[in-house]
């Protein structure tokens, strides 16, 4: 066996240029598959994880959601509020109202999306993990007060807004006592382009009693989705309707985040395995040309001996070595172009992520090279085992 | 006992048929040495290759210690050519990958020796045809005699009774083509059946027997 090796060995020196560019061919096609998959597991778990620290959570919205569609139906009422409240295993309630509205700062007028809610709730669900950068949050009665996220405070107006600068919201003045941090991915959307104001004060400027949104924290994870299900019969009992609310726990987003990103990584192993098909055409190449070349080579082994199955095991012991180590390169290239890929992408998207190198990933990774290098070699490799030993003797 | 009976070979060419052998019935006995001469293109190296196992005939028989070799299959001819038969090529044929003691231990590779053990006899063998010194050489780092040597220390490997040799003189110079002959001969001294193609008459003349060949026939 040793021997083979040995054998096989030399013939890939032989023509060193060739197979170390058959090896980089392969060993792209897995440093893109052990790249993008290890990227995905990082960002999923980046994201997951977030999410998971909020798993005794429930979110309500009064509409439909059916895939990535969200269709408003209407809004809650107080009533709705306080049964959920009375529901068995709900620990604490936050209702909501938002709504899009004229804010004016230096003669500067936009709209933005103003929050209100309960303030310690909604402490509690932003302030501490986004933070604040200048300022304090909320209280109960700061009824002329607003707390604004990081965009609103950068980038919506032609000075950057600090502590104690006025807005005026829909024509009423507002001081503002905080300013948030830059948050991260999860939380960006939610709160970096937002104004956030009491409950009260939300009503007030929105000219609106409704509520819009109720987020319900449970005592037991193991019951947020019998207690979900309870919410939206409740509600939907209140309002005379089979399918008004939606109640999402932290569980089922993460299930659809877990499909998501399965998803996306199957496609972006389908874009490596293009990768891989270009490689497997490389090595099958070089395994022909290596074949005709050495027709005459392989003439001379059969005249003193060889039979047709050391001749094949000879080949295909040449394609794995190489897919072999293309793999391993690849597998190595793959875990450096991951961690430059995360660096990127977290300073691009704002995400804080590393890649995660799954070991199944590197193993998986070098069998599809293993895989791919017998598949694409046994052609050749037949294709020599089946030359005459005549070969060896003919253009004299 | 080597033995053709109406061994006939025909290779078609476009439309025309050409006979490189036909009908030859022909009887090596054991030990002989033969000297098989004759013009270019008169079937020499198609006869040898039949004899040998390298190729198989459109029609006839070559008959090897009794065994019709048309019969079998390509594994079992090439157990055939593996123990009873060693080849030496005119180009000498060396794997040029491989140094000397490699290429000679090559066949015993493939025979499924041991490494140790193959790599001792490999260079008993080398020695015995005077390279001692030159066993890590690769081919190109040595003479067409040396080459020569080392494919005949291969043929040699699995000690074989039948030693075939197509022209294995008419690459090298008189005096090399001369200790090429000398080691033959001492093979055939040894008990081995030689089997040589030569244009050289001088050395046709060493050989106990020869055949003449033309248009793929044979000639006493
Ligand atoms: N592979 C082949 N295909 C077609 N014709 C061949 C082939 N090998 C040999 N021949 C023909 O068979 C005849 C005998 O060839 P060969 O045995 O090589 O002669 P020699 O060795 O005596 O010079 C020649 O006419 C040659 O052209
Ligand atoms: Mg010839």
């Amino acid at each position: 066996m040793r021997d083979k090796f040995l054998l096989a060995y030399r013939s890939i020196r032989e023509r060193r240029t060739r197979s170390i560019l058959t090896v980089l061919g392969i060993a792209v096609g897995i440093a893109a598959i052990v790249s993008l998959m290890s990227v995905g597991y990082g960002m999923e778990e980046s994201i997951t994880g977030e999410l998971t620290t909020f798993a005794d959570l429930i979110s309500v919205v009064p509409g439909k959601i059916s895939g990535a569609t969200y269709v408003e139906q209407g809004s809650f009422t107080d009533r709705d509020v306080k049964d959920v409240q009375r529901i068995s295993g709900v620990k604490d309630v936050l209702a909501m109202t938002y709504g899009a509205t004229v804010v004016e700062y230096k003669e500067k007028k936009r709209p933005i999306m103003v929050f209100g809610g309960d303030t310690k709730e909604l402490g509690s669900f932003y302030v501490e993990p986004v933070g604040l950068k200048e300022g304090r949050w909320l209280r109960e009665n700061d009824y002329k007060a607003c707390v604004i996220g990081n965009r609103v405070a950068t980038d919506f107006f032609h000075k950057e807004i600090h502590v104690n600068d006025k807005l005026i919201i829909n024509g009423e003045k507002f001081i503002v006592i905080g300013v948030f941090e830059k948050a991260s991915t999860l939380y960006a959307t939610d709160v970096d382009p937002h104004i956030f104001l009491t409950l009260r004060a939300a009503k007030g400027v929105l000219q609106t009693d409704e509520v819009k949104y109720i987020m319900v924290r449970v005592y037991d994870i193991n019951e947020a989705a019998a207690i979900a299900e309870q919410i939206e019969e409740t509600i939907n009992d209140n309002h005379g309707l089979d399918e008004f609310a939606s109640a999402l726990t932290m569980g089922s987003m993460l299930e659809q985040i877990g499909t998501v990103f399965s998803i996306l990584r199957g496609v972006l192993v389908s874009i490596a395995a293009i990768a891989l098909v270009v490689a497997s055409i490389g090595i099958m190449n070089t395994m022909l040309m290596s074949v005709m070349e050495r027709t005459h080579e392989i003439g001379v082994m059969k005249a003193i001996g060889a039979k047709s199955r050391d001749v094949l095991s000879l080949f295909l012991l040449e394609s794995s070595i190489v897919s072999l180590v293309g793999g391993v390169v690849g597998c190595v290239l793959g875990v450096i172009l991951a961690r430059i890929i995360s660096i990127a992408a977290s300073s691009a998207l704002g995400i804080e992520f590393g890649a995660v190198i799954k070991p199944a990933v590197l193993i998986g990774g070098i069998a599809i090279a293993i895989a791919v290098g017998v598949l694409s070699g046994f052609y050749p490799a037949r294709k020599a085992s089946r030359m005459s030993p005549v070969e060896a003797v003919r253009y004299e | 006992m080597i033995r053709t009976e109406h061994l006939t070979k025909i290779y078609r060419m476009g439309g025309a048929e050409v006979y490189a052998l036909h009908d030859v019935n022909l009887e090596i006995q054991d030990g002989e040495f033969v000297a098989i001469v004759g013009p270019s293109g008169s079937g020499k190296s198609t006869l040898l290759n039949m004899i040998g196992c390298l190729d198989k005939p459109t029609s006839g028989s070559v008959f090897i210690d009794g065994v019709d070799t048309a019969w079998l299959s390509d594994n079992e001819l090439a157990e055939i050519r593996r123990e009873k038969i060693g080849f030496v090529f005119q180009q000498y044929n060396l794997v040029h990958t491989l140094n000397a003691l490699e290429n000679v231990a090559l066949p015993l590779f493939f025979a499924g020796m041991k490494r140790e053990m193959r790599m001792e006899m490999a260079k008993e063998k080398l020695e015995s045809v005077g390279l001692g010194d030159r066993l890590y050489h690769k081919p190109s780092e040595l003479s067409g005699g040396q080459q020569q040597r080392v494919a005949i220390a291969r043929a040699l490997a699995n000690d074989p009774e039948i030693i075939i040799g197509d022209e294995p003189t008419g690459n090298v110079d008189t005096t090399t083509g001369n200790a090429i002959m000398d080691m033959l001969e001492g093979l055939n001294k040894e008990g081995r059946t030689v089997i040589v193609v030569t244009h050289n008459i001088e050395i046709a003349a060493r050989a106990g027997i020869r055949k003449r060949m033309r248009d793929g026939r044979v000639r006493d």
